[in-house]
């Protein structure tokens, strides 16, 4: 049986690299994008099992492309987790919990994520 | 800024992090070899501030030197591979730009250059690399919108008094190799042995490469997995190609050593976090042989006998999860 493909969005590379190192070694095969708009066409190009989404990021943010995933039949069954430091550590920021809740992402993990939280989440939603 | 202090011992934490850190001026770039040698980076219109406060703090043998208009360039991901780092370096030589100084992180292999090179760096990378997000340099250009006011909203959160960190990585079973290169040997020689342990599948966890005194050297830092994953000794196999390519250089190796990794958040864009690491380490009286902080990371290189002190004092240091057991690839 092949490997389950996780996607992971997020405009910080040592973020993105040590996330999937973890999934790695959990015997995912992951995929790297570094902003909405490089996640979007890695999602063009392989649809992932389940797609990991950072929420602040340049040229389009995590609840833009969660959105546009979400109200597209061909995309809307893909499970997303919103990866966010949004609430407690960022609490003036402009991207809030309810703009989160409206793109109905399947799940949402406060950064710091530790391991075994992700691998748990990821495997909830597979 | 390039800072070196060749006779003065334990110097990091007071003379340059502590002072920089209690004006607020942050690092966004900054590496140091063990022990007299630092480039570190400011916002440019911090960079006659710094120079002042490390002047201020200088031993009277100290030598400061301040580059005027530089830019940061990195690219991500890396994936250890020193393929891409020699690739890198050799986009850079192909583009005639002159190199400040090399960082490297968990993900991204970073260079200060001239901000007036930085277009034709742009254009050398995209001929041998492929970026998915970014069709062109032209695209490439367009996207980068002034991060200011998105940093200023994010980092502005983040002045807490004990600094969050996401993950404390160790990666013990390293070897550490020094050596002191001609400036176009890092543009040449280098890059091909790079190259060639790309081909043997090597992998460089940290890199980091300093200009000597009177800019015609580089001090160079690296580390390499100790063994293969069969068991064998990595070490006669790095020194070889080091040899070959470099053939008037003798690469020093110390060994074992091992590398923790600080992971953010925003790590490149906020102050004091360098210092805190510095004056902990110090406190403890635990060598620093190399560190390298760009992007979002601090990487460190560490007497492996220390390793466990180190785990327990940063663990102490910072606010970090749990869970920092040693993960992934070597």
């Amino acid at each position: 049986m092949s490997a389950k493909y996780i996607l992971i969005v997020d405009d910080d590379p040592d973020l993105v690299e040590t996330v999937s190192m973890m999934l790695e070694s959990k015997g995912f095969e992951v995929g790297k994008a570094y902003d909405g708009i490089e996640g979007e066409a890695a999602i063009k190009k392989r649809r992932p099992d389940v797609l990991i989404l950072d929420v602040m990021m340049p040229r389009k943010n995590g609840y833009e492309l969660c959105k546009e995933l979400k109200s597209n039949k061909w995309t809307q069954e893909i499970p997303v987790i919103l990866l966010t430091a949004v609430g407690e550590a960022v609490p003036t920021t402009s991207y809030s919990h309810a703009d989160g809740m409206s793109v109905e992402a399947e799940d949402f993990i406060p950064k710091p994520v530790d391991a075994a939280t992700l691998v748990e989440a990821v495997e909830r939603l597979l | 800024m390039e800072s070196s202090s060749p006779l003065e011992d334990n110097r990091l934490g007071p003379s340059v992090c502590a002072p920089l850190a209690r004006q607020r001026l942050n690092l966004t770039f900054f590496t140091h070899v063990a022990g007299d040698r630092e480039v570190l980076c400011t916002a440019s219109h911090n960079g006659e501030a710094a120079l002042t406060l490390l002047r201020s703090q200088a031993a009277p043998a100290a030598s400061l030197a301040l580059q005027p208009g530089t830019s940061i360039l990195a690219v991500y991901p890396h994936d250890k591979r020193p393929e891409v780092i020699g690739t890198f370096i050799r986009s850079l030589a192909r583009a005639r730009v002159v190199i400040h100084g090399l960082a490297s992180s968990p993900s991204a292999i970073s260079a200060v250059l001239s901000s007036r090179r930085i277009k034709p760096a742009v254009e050398q990378l995209f001929e041998h690399f492929t970026f998915p997000g970014f069709a062109s340099p032209e695209e490439f250009f367009s996207a980068q919108a002034p991060p200011k006011e998105y940093l200023e909203k994010v980092v502005a959160t983040y002045q807490e008094k004990v600094n969050k960190v996401y993950w404390i990585i160790p990666q013990p079973d390293l070897d550490l190799w020094g050596m002191s290169i001609a400036t176009a040997d890092i543009l040449a020689g280098f890059a091909a042995a790079l190259m060639e342990m790309g081909e043997l599948g090597l992998v460089i966890p940290f890199l980091v490469a300093l200009p000597g005194l009177g800019g015609k050297e580089f001090i160079l830092s690296f580390s390499t997995a100790r063994r293969q994953p069969g068991g064998g000794d990595h070490g006669s196999e790095v020194r070889h190609i080091l040899k070959s390519h470099l053939p008037d250089r003798r690469p020093m190796r110390l060994t074992p050593v091992a590398g923790i990794f600080l992971h953010g958040p925003h790590f490149g864009d906020r102050y004091g976090i360098a210092h805190t690491l510095v004056a902990a380490l110090e406190r403890a009286r635990i060598s620093l042989l190399a560190l390298s902080c760009t992007i979002s990371s601090i990487s460190l290189i560490i007497r492996q006998k220390e390793l466990a002190a180190a785990q327990v004092i940063l663990g102490n240091t910072f606010a970090a999860p749990v869970e920092c057991a040693p993960i992934g690839r070597t």
